[in-house]
């Protein structure tokens, strides 16, 4: 039993975490980036790429893995988003963060193979931990990092209150001088950087696999409808949330149903409040 | 005027003579369709055995052909995607009148393609392993080379029940459409032998942990795990949990266990021991250590292009493309000629042709090549250069 | 009759010749089964134009009511024996029953959220389809029927196919070009204007809901006949991204763009096929391209040539008083 609750919980964080890079993104463009789970699966992929292939050490590896995920994250903006906003057309930027999404995918899987690969220990750790094993803390370790560091960014640095202040009113934010392209660019690369450290940290739980992709935009998405748009407490919960359910309803129902529970608990929660359990209310124009 | 006439027509006669020559030399190469899922699921696999294709098809036309015509392989990716393998079986059947069409490999696919190739009346050389694939009756030109599924299953039940005497057992398996239909059939295989497994689950392939599942199997006081799932990332992790729970207990699966993307994704060597999947007889050491002679040929042609040191994917996928060619080429010079009617003859009429990968057999009404006597059980353990060792009998 | 409208006539009717000799001049039946191909789609496309592109509802989960209507088509076609007219009848009605479902949540949740709804409906019928193999054949598939004489020949089952594109095209344009065409517009555009000028929001959208269900739903009977085979593995969620974006590389809110995304987003992974393994890259590669270049679509970008051939001629509309008539007026009324 408890290894349901904690590997739910391992798997949820993840989930936590990409919902967490989805609110910063949000924040300060209004997109929903359809790359975002992409950015965890490179984190993961180049983490592995750089420890096995090059024998880098997992400490530079990680600061590797970090820098391309930035890079991807600032790619997403100025190829996928920036244009896309200017023309204020809700359909185009689901389309042109697909389309990049899927590029990448397929890219990858040309050049990293279709099979998951394995993802090196990082810290000795013997085998038979059970379930104080590292994969499952270090997925959930780096959620609550990311969110606390998320917390004391917004709260403390000069470039987080410009975050907020876009998120609020982007026109009068641009009217009190602040460039929000530039702004805009930094939030996707900061929410590259921390796509890529969730991915490098849950590598050892979902291995280098080119596919995760698509699956973790949809179930971090689900995580953080659930917890609600725009709330970090909100992306924690709703992550844990969602990977504790999966993992019980799989442990006590079997795998077929899987999907059709994680999502039934999505719509149950969207039609009773729709905007997500911590979320803020949205108000309706009229 | 007169002059005119007599320059158009040398004019027409030499622009018919070219066309004639033209079709003529279009005729002289034997087309043959690969229908391969060259990205996507099963891509490994397809990969290998693209390698044999090709090798066959190189080695066969720097012998001068079949029957002095050159192969000209046309290669499609239908990316593990039923729609696209459709369109690309009618591409190459109507538009590019292949003579034969091999493959495709992902069972989705072949159930799809093979109905269109049999109303084109197409030979088709199928690779996929469903076993609602071969008909003689529906589909009279589609020959398996390929073990069936029920072989597969088979095999590795009778070793669970027969050699290693084990009645509890635990059956795991993906939610596919092929893990659950190969569990269903595993499980009606298992109730003949009057044995129920204590535990059945099916998981999403992609799964990260199967912790919860293993623990439940082993306090249904389970004595072998069976795992009929095709993804190397599930039957490595149910192999690693199996290790760190300290159980152990033998695990018995699809033939994908023994590949050895398996093997990196292990946490320790030892989670590959006792762990056994079907085999080939072929693509196995005897007592003595030694390869079948056929596969040892092969292998050592195979080095060079496989970058000289050891061979690091399994045998078997290679040894089954370079057959499927090799049997295109003994069908046409047994009927000599690529007239599909007389190919059908000559394939049923086919017993013992010494491929590399098996020894197939066809009959009016026998449509899988696959020998049973070809099976065995290897043990995951001993993959060296591409083959293995029988595991313990 | 304008310039423009006497071109369109005759592009229609150019256009329908092509069509229906197309057995004739399409060279092999590799051709003319990919042409069926097109138009099964584009009975699909049809409908779900409707509900993206003129009530701009983000439905990536069309997917879902394909299979839905081509399972239900081999269950009472196939295994039941039904007679497939009868079936295709039935797998419309249900289509349109599960587009009104698909169509609810709409109601309640944001342009986003929506669109990962219906990805999820998309996921669930693949597993209820996996989950029920006693129903569905699991993994193994079902056998599509086929329709009876005259349509069992390929070329047969082309002109049916043919013929009902030709009929939901022309229910879809006389939708379009209507009141309730304007209504669905007005939805997309500003929803809160619409109510206030008393637009049925409610009603209009879950009636694109139920029609673009019901034109699924032919399109599943027609896709299940036409590939003889139907497996799980057909229905993948790229197939509904597919659908979306021919609508948006078509252009929103109008019928040609549509079609024509869907010809050329069908013929072109055939004309990659050589590519092999950097087929799907280069599809997606496509994909980014177009988007970010022709973002109002092809719709739009034939619009802009055909200002550029046959520019619209401004008519000068001068305002002249007439001032003779001005004084009688003001004389009379003194």
């Amino acid at each position: 039993m408890t290894t349901v609750l904690v590997t739910g919980l391992a798997i949820g964080m993840l989930y936590a975490a990409i919902a967490l890079v989805y609110n910063v993104m949000f924040s300060t463009s209004k997109v929903l980036s359809m790359t975002t789970g992409h950015i965890a699966m490179l984190g993961g992929v180049f983490g592995a790429y750089f420890m096995q292939v090059l024998q880098i050490h997992w400490v530079l590896a990680l600061a590797g893995s970090v820098v391309v995920g930035a890079a991807f994250g600032a790619l997403t903006e100025v190829l996928a988003v920036r244009r896309v906003l200017q023309r204020s057309d809700e359909h185009l930027w689901l389309l042109s963060t697909l389309a990049l999404a899927t590029t990448v995918q397929q890219g990858v899987g040309l050049w990293w193979g279709t099979e998951p690969k394995p993802f090196p220990r990082l810290i000795p750790q013997d085998f038979s931990a059970g379930i104080a094993d590292q994969k499952y803390w270090l997925p959930i370790g780096a959620a609550i990092l990311i969110a606390l560091g998320l917390d004391q960014f917004y709260r403390r640095t000069m470039y987080g209150k410009l975050f907020i202040a876009m998120s609020e009113d982007a026109f009068a934010a641009r009217a009190r001088g602040v460039s929000t392209d530039r702004v805009r660019l930094l939030s996707f690369v900061v929410s590259g950087v921390l796509g890529s450290f969730a991915g490098f940290a849950a590598g050892q739980l979902t291995f280098a696999f080119f596919a995760l992709g698509h699956v973790l935009t949809l179930s971090g998405f689900i995580a953080l409808a659930v917890g609600g748009l725009g709330s970090n407490v909100g992306a924690l919960i709703g992550g844990a949330a969602l990977g504790l359910l999966s993992a019980f309803a799989s442990y006590y129902f079997g795998g077929e149903y899987q999907q059709t529970i994680a999502v039934g608990v999505l719509m149950l929660v969207l039609l009773l409040k729709p905007e997500g359990l911590l979320g803020a209310k949205n108000v309706r124009p009229v | 005027m007169k002059h005119c006439w007599v320059r158009a027509f040398k004019k027409t006669m030499m622009a018919a003579t070219l066309m004639a020559l033209a079709n003529l030399g279009l005729a002289q190469t034997v087309k043959i369709g690969w229908l391969s899922s060259l990205t996507g699921p099963l891509s490994v696999a397809a990969q290998s055995q693209n390698l044999g294709v090709q090798m066959a098809v190189d080695e066969i036309n720097k012998g001068g052909g079949i029957l002095g015509r050159q192969i000209e392989l046309l290669t499609r990716d239908t990316a593990g995607d039923p729609t696209k393998a459709v369109n690309f079986a009618q591409q190459l059947a109507f538009s590019d009148k292949v003579q034969f069409v091999i493959g495709p490999v992902n069972s989705g696919e072949a159930l799809a393609t093979t109905p269109v190739l049999a109303r084109a009346g197409i030979p088709n050389v199928l690779i996929a392993v469903v076993d609602e694939l071969t008909d003689p009756v529906k589909y009279p030109r589609a020959f398996r080379v390929v073990s069936t599924n029920q072989q597969w299953i088979s095999t590795a039940n009778d070793y669970a029940l027969k050699t290693l005497k084990k009645k509890r057992i635990a059956v795991i398996a993906d939610t596919t459409g092929f893990g659950a239909a190969t569990a269903k059939t595993a499980i009606d295989m298992m109730a003949r032998s009057q044995v129920t497994p204590v535990y059945t689950v099916l998981l999403d392939p992609n799964k990260t942990d199967v912790a919860g599942e293993m623990s439940k199997a082993r306090e249904a006081n389970a004595d072998l795990v069976m795992a009929w799932t095709s993804s190397t990332g599930l039957l490595a992790r149910l192999l690693n949990t199996r290790g760190e729970m300290g159980w152990d207990v033998p695990v018995i699966g699809h033939p994908s266990m023994t590949a050895p993307q398996v093997r990196q994704l292990l946490n320790k060597p030892e989670n590959w021991e006792n762990a056994f999947a079907p085999g080939y007889r072929t693509i196995t050491y005897d007592a003595d250590g030694k390869l079948p002679e056929r596969t040892q040929a092969l292998e050592d042609r195979m080095r060079a292009k496989l970058g000289g040191g050891a061979i690091d994917v399994n045998m078997w996928w290679i040894a089954m493309g370079y057959d499927t060619v090799k049997v295109i080429e003994h069908a046409v010079k047994s009927a000599g000629s690529t007239d599909p009617a007389a190919v059908q003859k000559a394939l049923e009429n086919t017993k013992a042709y010494p491929g590399v990968f098996a020894t197939y057999s066809w009959g009016p009404t026998q449509r899988n090549g696959f020998p049973d006597s070809d099976m065995v059980m290897n043990a995951a353990n001993t993959f060296k250069d591409g083959s293995f060792k029988r595991a313990p009998y | 009759m304008t310039g423009a409208a006497h071109s369109k006539k005759i592009g229609l009717v150019l256009g329908a010749l092509l069509v229906v000799t197309l057995p004739f001049w399409a060279g092999d039946q590799y051709q003319l089964h990919l042409a069926a191909l097109i138009a099964v789609y584009w009975i699909l496309v049809a409908g779900l134009n409707l509900v993206v592109g003129f009530t701009g509802q983000l439905s990536v989960g069309h997917v879902g009511l394909l299979s839905i209507s081509a399972y239900t088509f081999a269950i009472l076609g196939g295994t039941l024996g039904w007679n497939p007219y009868l079936a295709m009848v039935a797998a419309g009605g249900l289509g349109g029953l599960c587009g009104l479902l698909l169509g609810l949540p709409s109601l309640r949740l944001p342009g986003f959220y929506f669109a990962m709804a219906t990805m999820a409906f998309a996921m669930i019928v693949n597993e209820l389809v996996l989950a029920n193999p006693q129903l569905t054949g699991g993994g193994i598939g079902l056998p599509g029927p086929a329709f009876p004489a005259p349509f069992d020949t390929p070329a047969g089952l082309y002109y049916l196919v043919a013929a009902l594109a030709a009929g939901v095209t022309w229910l879809t344009w006389n939708i379009a070009r209507r009141m309730w065409g304007r209504a669905f517009i007005s939805i997309r555009d500003n929803p809160v204007a619409a109510q206030a000028v008393g637009v049925p929001v409610l009603r209009a959208k879950l009636s694109a809901f139920v029609f673009s269900g019901v034109t699924a739903g032919f399109a599943g009977s027609a896709f299940a006949s036409l590939q003889s085979y139907i497996t799980p593995d057909t229905f993948v969620f790229e197939l509904s991204l597919f659908f979306f974006v021919c609508i948006i590389i078509g252009g929103r809110g109008s019928l040609i763009g549509p079609f024509l995304g869907v010809v050329v987003l069908t013929a072109l992974p055939e004309m990659a096929a050589p590519l092999a393994k950097l087929g799907n890259l280069f599809y997606g590669v496509l994909l980014l391209v177009v988007v970010l270049v022709v973002p109002e679509g092809i719709g739009r970008m034939l619009e802009l040539i055909g200002e550029r051939i046959r520019p619209r001629v401004a008519r000068h509309e001068a305002v002249k008083p007439d001032l003779a008539r001005l004084t009688r007026v003001l004389a009379e009324q003194a």
